[in-house]
């Protein structure tokens, strides 16, 4: 994977910006995400206190997250599960090799899974000669047309009903009517049903994982959930380790809070529970289930500043809320996950220094936090990756150049008002009719923004004036002075770094 | 070291304070009628509702149902009252999970409705929850266009907080909460029901 730097996320971003269709789409979308969780939160009793609640369950469980991981292991075994313990991506990517090589699978389906898109499952399937097809719509869809999901929920949410039908035209062999939506749909159930009849193994995650009995809940409204995990011989599922939940009574916890942050469900159509394979006097179900225990990061954020973010439920409440998703799209965040909770999870599994620009990608409006089920905080995890690459030193020798350069040139009082008194001459010839300045957009740093001009008078010479007027306590305002000065310049200078990633 | 002990370890090594969870959350859902709950939310989903006061009432519709719905292949679930379904409805054609002989598998894929009865029915969300078991298919809620369940009105509580509550010790391989008929927004969030599952969820729920 190549990660996001500030070129690439910049490059991304502005190709989605310039894409009419996609910002309708997008926008269209969220919005109705929004709208639908809203009027349904506001439909749950002591809904604050609700979320409240589950964040102490989250964050309890993460505090013995080894724990429950034993009691889910021991309890899935119990009732006939095989448990497999997987340290990164690859790792689990090989298992699911393996078992399907064991059944001789040559074609396996999928239900919607976040952390299959994680390891690039399907990429390590294609490569063993085995067949995946996703069978959510959504993922089928960008299955089909070979992109990554653009929204953690509806994956397919950037296509429109023309791609659509273009794609399953191809796939049919004949022209479909794109404005015949139930029509498209129908024909995805047909092509299918039949791969969920003829697949060899059926291959899921885990919306959550139940420790007390070993269970593991998957939440659809399609049906490819149970479709999956009912009609395949073999059932294998990936689960990231810090989907735990430690008991039933948490589970409904999770369980209510999800649909609803998500689509605005109270809950969604299918909440399908597995615990073990299809006991022997059952008359189906998959007679083999496996479950992935996967790391691949986590468990190196336990104990740590940002160890909240494995408070997540992948409901995409942040996505819809965030107005940097709505203009870049999922896309630009490089991954699968994207918006503000992709802005610091990728980091933080794959690597800041790769994916240098994500903890820029947000105007830090706090309305991730506001959403968020768990109330994780996006906007303080966002800032302190930012700390971080100034400390590790990922930003660029240019921007520690400029920004050490400006920190000692505010300790310059008679240097500082030279400049300024010397910029308030040069502009002239470039202040627009707005009382803005026209940058040539080259020498710009703001970007596409413009820039204020400087002010005639100073705020400097403007309290000096203050001050003989009336003047009781002239040191104390020397000292507020430059205060106010400094706090001035750091927040241009914040717009001036803003200007960089938006 | 197994991948096992090098991940429990690490989460073990980075000493990390234990919490104690929050005592248990209960349903603060008060409805004067369950029943009535359950009819207003599940037809808000495209489900449907269909209250009668009597077990006998409840065969009178399927009755109707069969007929509108030309159903000649019927899957039937073991947890439905005990009756002789055959005999009752001779003219169609019946596989009865656990009783039938026959391939379950194929009788599902071609039938024209799946009948079941229902664990429990929660009334805030209008879900029923059905398990697997030796007379209780999976695929027969699943794969029939049609899915009627004859659900009791003495199965009804309040959400699912009472229902994990109620929770017995024995866990059987798969329990499904099912909140309305299969359904997707994934083109353009136009919504479109029976993508996987079945397009019709119809609940006959019964007084006795």
């Amino acid at each position: 994977m190549s990660g996001v730097t500030f070129k690439q996320f910049k490059f991304d971003a502005h190709k989605a910006i310039a894409d009419p269709v996609l910002q309708g789409a997008v926008d269209g979308a969220t919005r109705t995400f929004r709208t639908a969780r809203a009027a349904a939160l506001a439909d749950v009793p002591d809904v604050d206190e609700l979320r409240d609640h589950f964040k102490a369950i989250r964050s309890a469980t993460l505090s013995r997250l080894a724990d429950h991981l034993e009691t889910f292991e021991r309890q899935a075994a119990a009732a006939g599960a095989h448990v497999h313990w997987a340290q990164d991506g690859a790792a689990a990517n090989r298992i699911v090799v393996e078992i399907a090589r064991q059944h001789g699978a040559q074609m396996v389906v999928k239900s919607k899974s976040m952390a299959t898109e994680e390891t690039h499952l399907n990429k390590a399937l294609i490569e063993a000669g085995i067949t995946p097809v996703e069978t959510d719509l959504g993922e089928w869809i960008i299955q089909l047309a070979g992109e990554p999901p653009s929204h953690i929920v509806g994956p397919a949410l950037h296509k429109t009903r023309q791609q659509v039908a273009e794609l399953f035209s191809r796939e049919v062999g004949r022209p479909l009517d794109p404005d015949d939506i139930p029509a498209l749909t129908a024909e995805a159930r047909r092509v299918l049903r039949e791969k969920f009849l003829t697949a060899d193994i059926g291959i899921s995650g885990a919306n959550l994982a139940v420790a007390e009995t070993g269970s593991i809940v998957l939440v659809t409204n399609e049906g490819n959930g149970r479709l999956v995990t009912s009609a395949p011989p073999a059932h294998i599922a990936v689960v990231g380790i810090e989907k735990i939940c430690p008991t039933w009574d948490d589970a409904a916890v999770w369980l209510s809070l999800l649909g609803r942050s998500a689509t605005g469900q109270p809950l969604s159509i299918y909440t399908n529970t597995i615990t073990g394979p299809a006991r022997a006097a059952d008359l189906d179900g998959p007679r083999e289930m496996h479950i992935i225990l996967m790391d691949n990061g986590r468990s190196g954020l336990i104990g740590t500043g940002y160890e909240e973010v494995l408070q997540c439920i992948r409901c995409g409440a942040c996505l819809n809320a965030c107005p940097v998703y709505q203009e870049v799209g999922g896309h630009s965040y490089g991954n699968a996950y994207s918006g503000p909770i992709g802005a610091v999870l990728i980091p933080l599994l794959f690597g800041l220094e790769s994916n240098e620009a994500l903890p820029h990608a947000s105007s830090l409006c706090g309305a991730c936090l506001e959403v968020c089920p768990a109330r994780i905080d996006l906007p303080r995890m966002l800032l302190d990756l930012r700390a971080d690459e100034v400390d590790q030193h990922i930003l660029s020798r240019e921007e520690h150049l400029i920004e050490s350069g400006i920190a000692w040139l505010l300790g310059q009082r008679r240097l500082f008002n030279f400049l300024a008194d010397m910029g308030r001459i040069f502009q002239k010839p470039l202040v627009d009719q707005d009382r803005l300045l026209a940058v040539p957009p080259e020498f710009n740093p703001a970007g596409e923004r413009r820039l204020p001009t400087l002010a005639e008078r100073s705020f400097h010479d403007l309290w000096n004036n203050l001050r003989e007027e009336d003047d009781p306590a002239a040191p104390v305002y020397g000292w507020l002075h430059l205060a106010a000065v400094v706090l001035a310049l750091l927040f241009i200078l914040r717009l001036l770094k803003g200007g960089k990633t938006s | 070291m197994t991948a096992r002990d090098d991940i429990l370890n690490k989460l073990r090594s980075r000493g990390r304070v234990p919490e104690t969870p929050p005592p248990v959350w209960q349903s603060r859902r008060r409805f004067e009628s369950l029943a009535a709950r359950f009819a207003e939310s599940l037809p808000k989903v495209k489900g449907e509702v269909i209250r009668v006061e009597s077990p006998d009432g409840a065969l009178e519709t399927l009755d109707t149902l069969f007929n509108d719905l030309g159903a000649q292949r019927i899957v039937a679930n073991g947890d439905l009252p005990t009756l002789d379904w055959a005999a009752r409805w001779p003219d169609r054609e019946w596989h009865l999970v656990g009783q039938s002989d026959g391939d379950l598998r194929a009788f599902c894929a071609a039938a024209d409705v799946g009948l079941s009865g229902a664990e429990a029915a929660l009334a805030e969300t209008g879900s029923i929850v059905v398990a697997a078991g030796p007379t209780k298919s999976r695929l027969a809620t699943l794969l029939p266009p049609v899915h009627i369940a004859l659900v009791p009105e003495s199965i009804l509580m309040p959400d699912i907080f009472t229902w994990t509550a109620a929770r017995r010790n024995e866990t059987p391989a798969n329990i499904a909460i099912i909140s309305g008929p299969s359904k997707t927004g994934d083109i353009e969030q136009v919504l479109a029901v029976g993508v996987h599952g079945p397009r019709r969820f119809i609940v006959i729920l019964y007084g006795e």
